[in-house]
This record gives C-alpha cells, sequence and structure tokens, in this order.
C-alpha cells in the first residue's frame, strides 16, 4: 500500500437543518482508484464537492499531501472534477476547452500548450477533434474530452461524479474498461462517485460504501462483496436472501444456527464487532448467485420446497418455500439436480457466499431517512 | 462571511436605482404637502390643500375620467385580445411564431407613429372618411377626432399587445386535457370555454388588465394628440400643473394619488393571483 | 364543425392584424403623397423627405435622441448585466431585494416618475439636457436588461462554471470567459431594446429635455399637437426604418446564439 494523499477528518455537512455528512473520516492512498458507493441522497456527492471546495464543510479538516485545504476555494486546488453532465463550455471549441485550466492558471503557453493538448487528444483517443464544438459531440465524446480537460492540469487527484451515468448501457460498459486503463496509464489518483454497484465492483482497487452520510464500509471490491460489515452493505451489493436466525452455539470463525426447522453452520467475520454470541439474535445474508439446488440430502444444507422456476437465458431463477419463507437461488451453470415445483430439495451455498451480521434497530434493510438530500 | 462579502456588491446597483426612484418619490410625496405663491414659486409650509381640492367637482371628474380610462382600456383590449391570444396558442408552430412576432412587433415601433396613425385614418379629411364619403355612404365627413371613444381606441391600440401576451403565457401552459375531459362529459364548446377555459386562464387576464390599466393613466401624449384635451384625464392634468400651470404642488399630490391608485390595482391584482393559485390545488 | 371554428379563427386573427397595422401602413402610404392634406391621393413625391433633411431643428433633435439612446444603452447594459452576474453569488434576500428594486421603476406611471425626476433634478440643481436624459431614460432600461440577462443566466447550466472555477479560474475570470460570452446575445438583444426604448421616449424625455437638448419624440410631438403635415409622415417613416434596422440586428444576434445552444 502507497501512502496517504487526502486525509479527511471528522467531516460534516449541513443543508439547512439536513445533516448531509455526519463525521466522515478516511484516508485516500497516492495511485488509488476510490469508488464512493451509495444510493440517491446518500451523500456520496456533496462529499465529492467537499473535496473539489464546491461546497463549504461545516466542521472537521481536509488535508490534500499533508496541507489543509480547507475553505480554500476550487481554484487554488489542486483537484480536477469531471462533472455528471460534462460541463463542457458551450462556446469554446474542444482544443479550447482542453486549454482553459493552463490558460487561466498561466501555467503553460504556446506550443508547450499545443503539444499538451495533442498528448492529451490522444490519450482520451480523440486526436483530431481540436476544432469540434462541444454541440459536435456524442455522449461518449463529451466525458473523453471532459476527462481530457481535466488531465491536462495534472491535477492531484481527479473528481468524477457519476461520470458515465447519462450513456447507454453498451457504451457505459466500454466506458469502465477505458476509464480503469486511463487510471492506471496515468497513474493519477481517481475518486469516483457512482450508486451503481457493478461499476463499483468492475473499476476500483477500494469502495466506500456510503449510506445516510455515514461511511458504512470501506475496503477492496472483494472484502466489500465477501464480508459486508452491516445488513445495509449486505443488501445494498450483491443480491442476497436475508434471514433472521437464532445463534445456538458460537464458534472459532463459525456458529451454529437455527433457521426455521434447520440447523447450520455460518462463517462469523468482522468477529470483534459481531462476537457471535450463543442465545443472540442476528442476520444471516446468503448471496443468491452462491446457492445450490440439490436433489438429495447435503450435508449443512436447508430443506425446502420449490415453487417456481424461471429460466432467463444465462441464469434459472428457483424459488424455495423454507418454513414458510421465500428463498431465491440463481444458477448460472445447469444443475443435475432436476427439479419440478413441488419437489422437495436442499439448498447448500459456498462458504464465503453466506455471512453472519449484527441484527440492527432498523427492521428495513432499504429504509432511508425522509429529508436526504443528494 | 463569504456571502456578506458577495451581498455588499449588490449594494451600489440598490443604491443606484433606489437613489433615482425613491428620493424622488419622497420629493414629489413631500412636495405634495407643500404650497406655492403667485409666481410658481414654492412655499416651505405644510398643507393639506392640495389634497383637499382633489374633492373638487372639477378634479373629481379628472380623477372619474381616468379611471373609466383606464378600465374600459382593460376591458376592450380583453374582449379583442383574448380571442387573438387563444386562436394564436392553438396554431401550428410556424404559423403561430409568425403571429407572436406580429403582436409583438408594434412593442418596438414608435408610439408617437402609432397614435399619429390614428390621426391620418380617422380625421375629418383622413382616410376613412374619404373612403365613405368617397363610397357615397355618408355625405358629409364623421367627426371622429377629439372624443373619449377616441383616445379609448388610441390608448386600447397602444396597450393591447401587453394584455394578448399576458393571456397567451396563461392559454399556453393551459392543459388541453381539461378540454377533452370537459368534452367527453359531454359539455359543448361554448361551456367548456366559460367554464373551463376562462376559469384557468384568469391569472393571464387579471395580469393582463393589471399590464393595461397602469399604463392607461398615465399616457397623456394620447388624450393630447387624439382627445384633443377636450376630455382631461391625470396624466393631462399633472403634466399641464407642472409645466404650464406652474403649480408644482399641486401636480405632486396629483402624481402620489395616481400611484396609489397603481399600488392598489397590484394589490388587488396579488391578492387575487394568490388566490387563484390556492384554488388551483385545493 | 372544427374546420369552421378554425377558419373563423384565421379571418379573426387577419382582420385583427389589419386593424393592428393598417394605421402604420397608413402613415407610411401618406409620407409619399404630394398633397400637403390627406383629403386626397396627389401622386407619389419624395419632397417630404427633402424638406425633412434640410430642417436643422429635426436634425438637431435627431442627434440628440442618438446620442442618449447609444449611451443610454451602452449604461444599462452595463449595469443590468452587472446586477444580473451580482445576483448569481448573493443571498436569496438580496436578489429578492435587487428584483424588488429593479421592478420599481416599472410600476411607477410614467408621468409620476417623469415629474419626480423633475423635481429631484431640480432640487439638485442638474442643468437639463443629455445627463437627465441619460439617467432618466436608464431607469427604465435597466430593469429590462436585468431582467432579459437574468432569464439566460438560469438557463446556463450551473456545473458549467462551476467547471470553470475548479480548472483553476478565479471568480473574475471566469466572469470574463465564461459567463459574459455565454450572455453575450441576450446582452446585444436587451440592449438594442433599450436603444428602441430610449429612441421613442416621449413622456419622461419632455421632463427632461433642456433647452439645447430635445429629442426626436419631444419635438415630433410639439409638431403632431400643431397639425398634420406628411413631413410628419415621412420623419416616422424613416423613424420605422430605423427600428426595423434594430430589430433586424436584435434577430440576427439572437439566431446566432440559438445555433450554438442547440445541443
Amino acid at each position: 500500500m502507497g501512502k496517504s494523499l487526502l486525509s479527511l477528518t471528522g467531516i460534516n455537512k449541513y443543508y439547512d437543518k439536513n445533516h448531509i455528512l455526519k463525521d466522515v473520516s478516511f484516508e485516500v492512498i497516492d495511485g488509488e482508484f476510490l469508488t464512493f458507493l451509495g444510493p440517491s441522497g446518500c451523500g456520496k456527492t456533496t462529499l465529492l464537492r467537499c473535496i473539489a471546495g464546491l461546497e463549504e464543510i461545516d466542521s472537521g479538516d481536509i488535508l490534500l499531501k499533508g496541507q489543509s485545504i480547507k475553505g480554500l476555494s476550487p481554484n487554488k486546488r489542486n483537484v480536477n472534477t469531471v462533472f455528471q453532465n460534462y460541463s463542457l463550455f458551450p462556446h469554446l471549441n474542444v482544443y479550447d476547452n482542453i486549454a482553459y485550466g493552463p490558460r487561466v492558471k498561466k501555467s503553460m503557453a504556446g506550443d508547450e500548450l499545443k503539444t499538451k493538448i495533442t498528448d492529451m487528444l490522444e490519450l482520451v483517443q480523440m486526436s483530431g477533434y481540436e476544432e469540434r464544438m462541444p454541440n459536435q459531440l456524442s455522449g461518449g465524446e463529451k466525458q473523453r474530452i471532459a476527462i481530457a480537460r481535466a488531465l491536462i492540469n495534472e491535477p492531484d487527484i481527479l473528481l468524477l461524479d457519476e461520470p458515465l451515468g447519462a450513456l447507454d448501457l453498451k457504451l457505459r460498459k466500454h466506458m469502465q474498461r477505458e476509464l480503469a486503463h486511463l487510471q492506471e496509464k496515468t497513474g493519477t489518483t481517481f475518486i469516483y462517485v457512482t450508486h451503481d454497484q457493478d461499476e463499483a465492483l468492475n473499476m476500483s482497487h477500494r469502495i466506500a460504501v456510503i449510506e445516510k452520510g455515514r461511511i458504512q464500509q470501506l475496503g477492496s471490491p472483494r472484502e466489500i462483496y465477501n464480508n459486508p460489515r452491516n445488513l445495509f452493505v449486505a443488501s445494498f451489493i450483491g443480491d442476497r436472501n436475508i434471514r433472521k436466525v437464532k445463534i445456538l452455539e458460537g464458534g472459532e470463525g463459525f456458529a451454529k444456527v437455527e433457521l426455521g426447522s434447520n440447523i447450520i453452520d455460518i462463517r462469523c467475520v468482522h468477529e470483534a464487532q459481531h462476537p457471535c454470541k450463543s442465545g443472540d439474535t442476528a442476520i444471516l445474508a446468503i448471496h443468491t448467485d452462491k446457492m445450490q439446488v440439490s436433489c438429495h440430502e447435503m450435508p449443512n444444507s436447508i430443506k425446502g420446497i420449490v415453487t417456481s422456476i424461471h429460466f432467463a437465458g444465462s441464469q434459472t431463477r428457483i424459488d424455495v418455500d423454507v418454513d414458510g419463507e421465500d428463498m431465491i437461488v440463481i444458477e448460472y451453470l445447469k444443475n443435475e439436480c432436476e427439479c419440478k415445483v413441488g419437489d422437495p430439495v436442499y439448498l447448500v451455498w459456498e462458504e464465503t457466499g453466506a455471512v453472519l451480521l449484527p441484527l440492527e434497530d432498523s427492521e428495513d434493510p432499504r429504509g432511508f431517512e425522509e429529508g436526504d438530500a443528494v | 462571511m463569504k456571502t456578506l462579502r458577495r451581498n455588499m456588491l449588490a449594494i451600489p446597483i440598490i443604491v443606484w436605482i433606489g437613489l433615482l426612484v425613491g428620493t424622488p418619490l419622497i420629493f414629489v410625496f413631500v412636495l405634495s404637502f407643500l404650497s406655492r405663491d403667485n409666481l410658481g414659486n414654492i412655499v416651505v409650509a405644510f398643507t393639506l390643500d392640495n389634497y383637499k381640492r382633489i374633492f373638487d367637482p372639477i378634479y373629481i371628474r379628472v380623477f372619474f375620467n381616468s379611471f373609466l380610462l383606464a378600465t374600459l382600456t382593460g376591458l376592450v383590449t380583453l374582449l379583442i385580445g383574448y380571442p387573438v391570444a387563444y386562436i394564436t396558442s392553438g396554431l401550428n408552430p410556424k404559423r403561430r411564431a409568425v403571429s407572436i412576432a406580429l403582436i409583438m412587433l408594434p412593442f418596438w415601433l414608435s408610439s408617437l407613429l402609432r397614435t399619429y396613425g390614428w390621426i391620418i385614418l380617422l380625421g375629418n379629411t383622413g382616410i376613412i372618411n374619404n373612403i365613405l364619403v368617397g363610397l357615397n355612404i355618408i355625405e358629409k365627413p364623421l367627426n371622429m377626432m377629439y372624443k373619449f371613444g377616441t383616445t379609448l381606441v388610441g390608448t386600447a391600440y397602444m396597450l393591447i399587445p401587453f394584455m394578448i401576451i399576458a393571456i397567451f403565457n396563461s392559454v399556453d401552459k393551459l392543459d388541453r386535457s381539461y378540454l377533452e375531459a370537459s368534452y367527453d362529459l359531454g359539455a359543448g364548446r361554448l361551456k367548456t370555454f366559460f367554464n373551463i377555459t376562462i376559469p384557468l386562464t384568469l391569472p393571464g387576464i387579471f395580469g393582463g388588465f393589471t399590464l393595461v390599466f397602469i399604463p392607461a393613466l398615465g399616457l397623456f401624449f394620447i388624450s393630447d394628440l387624439l382627445g384633443g384635451g377636450k376630455t382631461i384625464f391625470l396624466g393631462n392634468l399633472i403634466n399641464t400643473q407642472v409645466t404650464k400651470g406652474r403649480n408644482r404642488p399641486l401636480g405632486a399630490a396629483f402624481s402620489i394619488l395616481m400611484i396609489v391608485l397603481v399600488l392598489v390595482v397590484l394589490f388587488i391584482y396579488s391578492r387575487a393571483a394568490k388566490r387563484e393559485e390556492g384554488g388551483l390545488f385545493q | 364543425m372544427r374546420s369552421r371554428t378554425k377558419g373563423f379563427g384565421t379571418f379573426y386573427l387577419s382582420l385583427f392584424f389589419v386593424v393592428l397595422y393598417f394605421p402604420v401602413l397608413s402613415v407610411i402610404l401618406y409620407s409619399f403623397n404630394s398633397s400637403p392634406s390627406t383629403a386626397k391621393w396627389a401622386g407619389f413625391t419624395l419632397d417630404w423627405y427633402r424638406e425633412l433633411f434640410s430642417d436643422g431643428v429635426i436634425g438637431q433633435s435627431f442627434k440628440t435622441s442618438i446620442q442618449v439612446a447609444l449611451l443610454t444603452s451602452v449604461l444599462s447594459a452595463v449595469l443590468g448585466t452587472a446586477a444580473a452576474i451580482i445576483s448569481l453569488s448573493v443571498s436569496k434576500r438580496v436578489e429578492k431585494t435587487i428584483q424588488g428594486v429593479m421592478i420599481l421603476p416599472l410600476l411607477v406611471p410614467e408621468v409620476a416618475l417623469g415629474i419626480s425626476l423633475l423635481i429631484f433634478f431640480t432640487a439638485l440643481g442638474l442643468p437639463f439636457g443629455h445627463l437627465t436624459l441619460v439617467l432618466s431614460h436608464s431607469l427604465f432600461c435597466v430593469p429590462y436588461i436585468y431582467i432579459m440577462v437574468q432569464l439566460r443566466l438560469k438557463e446556463i447550466d450551473k456545473s458549467v462554471i462551476e467547471a470553470a472555477r475548479d480548472l483553476g479560474a478565479t471568480r473574475g475570470q471566469t466572469i470574463r470567459t465564461i459567463i459574459i460570452p455565454l450572455v453575450m446575445p441576450s446582452i446585444i438583444t436587451a440592449s438594442l431594446l433599450a436603444l428602441a426604448m430610449s429612441l421613442d421616449d416621449v413622456v419622461i424625455s419632455s421632463y427632461m429635455s433642456g433647452p439645447r437638448s430635445t429629442t426626436l419624440p419631444v419635438h415630433i410631438f410639439s409638431m403632431m399637437r400643431v397639425g398634420v403635415t406628411p413631413k410628419i409622415n415621412a420623419l416616422c417613416t424613416l423613424i420605422l426604418v430605423g427600428t426595423f434596422f434594430i430589430v433586424g440586428l436584435g434577430q440576427l444576434a439572437g439566431k446566432k446564439n440559438r445555433i450554438k445552444e442547440e445541443f
């Protein structure tokens, strides 16, 4: 792991009476691709804008390379933003748009600027577009110019605010790969805001899952995906079957729990926060795509009855009734168990696919507070 | 802190207009309580005489004339302008743009030119009389100039674009599905127009009426040129008191009266507009 | 049924426009009439225009009008645009105050505004002439420019301005390089409107004119009071041509703007 580039401590932000960011603290490592992931209204864009200097923070501090940039106006921070709607200057052509930063800062001129712009256009694969006006560009092209316009300033951090949100699915997938590649090539630290978990999982080195103005979990995509720290993260990322269970017996990394009439062993992660004590009620979360239906009784399995089977091309969705509650299984490969609706089956799962989480006050795993602004 | 500093930037602008509009109005207000000597010089002594004179029957008449002119101008422009706005809003985009341009163009044309046109049309040797006599419809030219009606025609002609634009904005926002719903429920065209269209475009009607009423009170050059000074209106009175009668205090008092009248109209308008807004959502 | 109402609509609209433009067209037509009276058409002539150009008083007042109108529109453009841009960064309450102050000159009837300015400037001892004309005209021009520029500013994507700041531009650089160029078409159109309004004003100008600086409309007004002469027709026609020129320029500015904005 590299050294810390940006450090946020105890950031709070209010819009009138709405508490948008609540005591946010974290470090950004030099050269990483960090993603803020969360539902709309969770405060992720506000957090990005606080780093850019487009919003003022009410308390806390932001250090860039060890220097506080709190209160500095955006033009005095060596970070640049790629906005959601690109925000190219409509009255300037591509060349002048990219030249804008160096010109206003008088950091480059003449041939040096010209060469640099040529390099930038090459970097984003837009060579030859110098004379085009923004209204003559497609969404994807605008996006690349916006990135070039930001990167020419050699920012310490490039901030990207849902930059692919306006593109169609196919182009979005393509741009995801390109962005990740670009980040690797330039070595610039990226902070990327999105509500799309696939985007976050695909591109990032680390993901900060944000909800209700707090960072719920910060870690690598694998960590976030496999070992969610709480119910929100578990339900926001990946599709899981979520059940309340009773812990019968806590153990070394495993706990014996009771789910209806079944007694099964489940992994206990984050033991420090959630000790998996006997007698506690906890939440069981199992990835729908890490489960499998078996026709024969298996060790450590859940017994149920098939209620419906949906074939959807690459995957099959099987609904299984477990003691009166529905469990969903998504299968990608053909299973040797040819079950029909009404058949009794046994559900098994990959060990990493299931996890025990602490029980929280909130009953509704996706319940958002009212008044949370974007 | 930052916002405070930025707010300071607004001060020169507010002072500029405030000084040039606010202070003169205060001057006029103060002046309206002063009197003048025989030479027309201002005497600094508080008096309510100027306001008492307003209740002189002659001046009451002037006041009544102005009020009547402004009200009738509002009604005439409404009756003529409403169909224009309504029809224009239903046109296809191309014709609609042409129609709007034709409605707006008079804003750019000299108001004196437009008034003068009516002198040419309505005069004893004017075009209309020429045509009527030429066609043997009448024997002697009709006397159409220098009447109350002439001033009304000129004022309405001058101000009708305001009325049409105000109504157009309202009619154009009207959701036509309301009308379809009304037809669907069995109401006829006329019934729908009076029960749905008119009530829903009331804000535009009020707005247009206000926009026409206020200037109609003060356009003294129209009544000077077309009315020939036969009917005296508030605007003419203020103008003569200040420029010829050398009685500025009285002119000032009438100006204050006129401003109060405008404020009353605006107050009624804002109340009506608010009620309409509330009515729509309740 | 439908087509009948439609036919009536077209008829009504056409009739309305005929009445709307008939007086204007009559003025133009009779400016070419060789008889001094409107009683009959005595043939085509340009005599009235010739007479017009040799009239020194008209020439002088025309010059005054143009000077006043140009100064007014420049002053108003600067003030109105500045007010609109300042409105962007002030708090809501200050913005409301600016708006309220801007509406004020439009609410006071012209006669009342005219005489109050007359009394005010007299009390200040300002000489009546160009200065008082420009100051008073700017009062009813600034609000229009402010409103038009502000409407345009509201259309600009706020993040474009943020992008400029983000790329390193100071507040001043952002205004110079981004905001002003983007609202320029509106400033031009609004300035032309101010030009036309200043050139057309009779009421306020009649109080503000000095002994040696009468504006053209004030002069025309006094001519009209004396009586009908084709010279006035000719003058009005020329003004009309001038106005169309200004409107044309405004349309051109507007069109250029629209082409750029089509995304």
